[in-house]
């Protein structure tokens, strides 16, 4: 075992030196989000007459990065059929722009900056996904990221409901 | 709460203590839980880098993101990665070690797939079979997709406890019957990236490439002490 005890100290060495790095900074990415109350939320999801997939998210959430693609591929996959709309909550603006340029995600997004909205579904984290039938009722609301067959369920969920 | 891995672990290590205690065998790899508690961790390392990678995430720039595993750990790299550290740390013995501890990893994956109680996704394909069960908030009733697979992994772990004494062939038997067990259940599953068939499909083609070339060993080889050990009475 004094091997595996060279390789782990070796991995740890490693870590720690990295910890001394810097990260880089970003360009100027445009325009802002448009930001979103909880009434208007409300009243967003109420009134979708298409089944409504609903992610709150953060730049600075790491789940959130690991889900990002899944949800951009959801959206190029069912985006016809199935409404997307992000949120980022408690983000800064600049940083949530660099995010949905980061992973290309394209469908409707806006910004709770003061995470009203996550505090009104009662979630305690990021990230948050809902899913919601036509009409503004919620099916399903998942907390923590999401995998592959649990965002798949809930479309098909609200597919098959439709 | 994710318990998944829990029951994997937990699944896996039993297997090992029944097999100790009622084949009256012992796996032959010197200090075994020292090994495999390595191995766990070192695989768990390498699937979190792997999956903060995969995240866009620069483990070297943001270091202490490592230790939130709740952003995910990619299984397969963890899964190859505790298999790199237990072939290292029994390279003058590899095809014994890997023979003995395939249905242990078989065994493992049925506590994987049946897990997916705790986590509520045990759920495939609608269904209107008998035993299917219903998503919560809909009355639309689905395959118990990762049940099926569960019972297939538990079934694949006995068969290839059948194997495991010869050289390379536990192994190989292992790996067709897990990419089998994957391959027949993909379809019942609901999924948006289609899932990982080609790993399924490899898998099958090397174990079976495993198994060719350890039938010949068998059969070239002269008749020794086989590799499992039996304890003293």
């Amino acid at each position: 075992m004094t091997r595996m005890r060279r390789i782990l100290m070796l991995v740890v060495l490693v870590l720690v030196a990295a910890a001394c790095s810097e990260g880089t900074a970003t360009g100027d990415l445009g325009p802002e989000l448009a930001t979103i109350t909880v009434d208007e939320f409300e009243a967003e999801i109420g009134s979708s007459d298409r089944p409504l997939v609903v992610n709150l998210w953060a730049s600075w959430c790491i789940p959130c990065r690991s889900e990002a693609p899944l949800l951009r591929q959801a959206h190029a996959t069912f985006g016809a059929d199935v409404r997307f709309l992000g949120i980022a909550t408690e983000d800064s603006p600049r940083d949530s722009l660099a995010f949905l340029e980061e992973f290309q995600l394209t469908f409707d997004n806006r910004s709770d900056r003061p995470g009203a909205i996550r505090a009104h579904l009662g979630a305690v984290g990021l990230p948050v996904t809902i899913f919601v039938r036509p009409g503004g009722e919620i099916l399903r609301t998942h907390f923590g990221v999401i995998d592959d067959a649990t965002l798949a369920l809930g479309i098909d969920d609200l597919l098959a409901d439709g | 709460m994710e318990l998944t891995l829990l029951a994997a672990a937990l699944t896996g290590a039993m297997s090992v203590w029944i097999a100790n205690r009622l084949l009256r065998t012992r796996v032959s790899v010197d200090r075994p839980t020292d090994v495999l508690v390595g191995a766990a961790a070192v695989g768990l390392l390498i699937g979190r880098l792997a999956a903060m990678i995969g995240a866009g995430v620069n483990p070297v720039m943001r270091p202490a993101d490592i230790l939130i595993v709740r952003g995910g750990v990619s299984t397969g790299f963890a899964a190859l990665g505790a298999l790199g550290v237990l072939a290292w740390t029994n390279r003058d013995r590899l095809p014994m070690a890997l023979d003995q501890l395939a249905p242990a990893a078989l065994a493992g994956l049925a506590g994987w797939h049946g897990g997916c109680v705790w986590r509520g996704a045990c759920l495939g394909t609608a269904s209107e079979l008998p035993w299917a069960i219903t998503s919560a908030g809909t009355s639309i009733t689905r395959h118990p997709v990762e049940l099926y697979a569960a019972v297939g992994f538990v079934v694949a772990a006995l068969v290839t406890a059948r194997f495991m004494d010869r050289p390379w062939t536990g192994v190989g038997v292992g790996l067709i019957l897990a990419g089998a067990v994957r391959l027949a259940t993909e379809p019942l599953r609901v999924s948006i990236t289609g899932g990982p068939v080609g790993w399924y499909v490899a898998a099958i083609v090397v174990g079976i490439g495993t198994a060719v070339v350890g039938q010949r060993l068998t059969r070239t080889r002269p008749p020794g002490p086989s590799s499992m050990e039996i304890s003293p009475p």
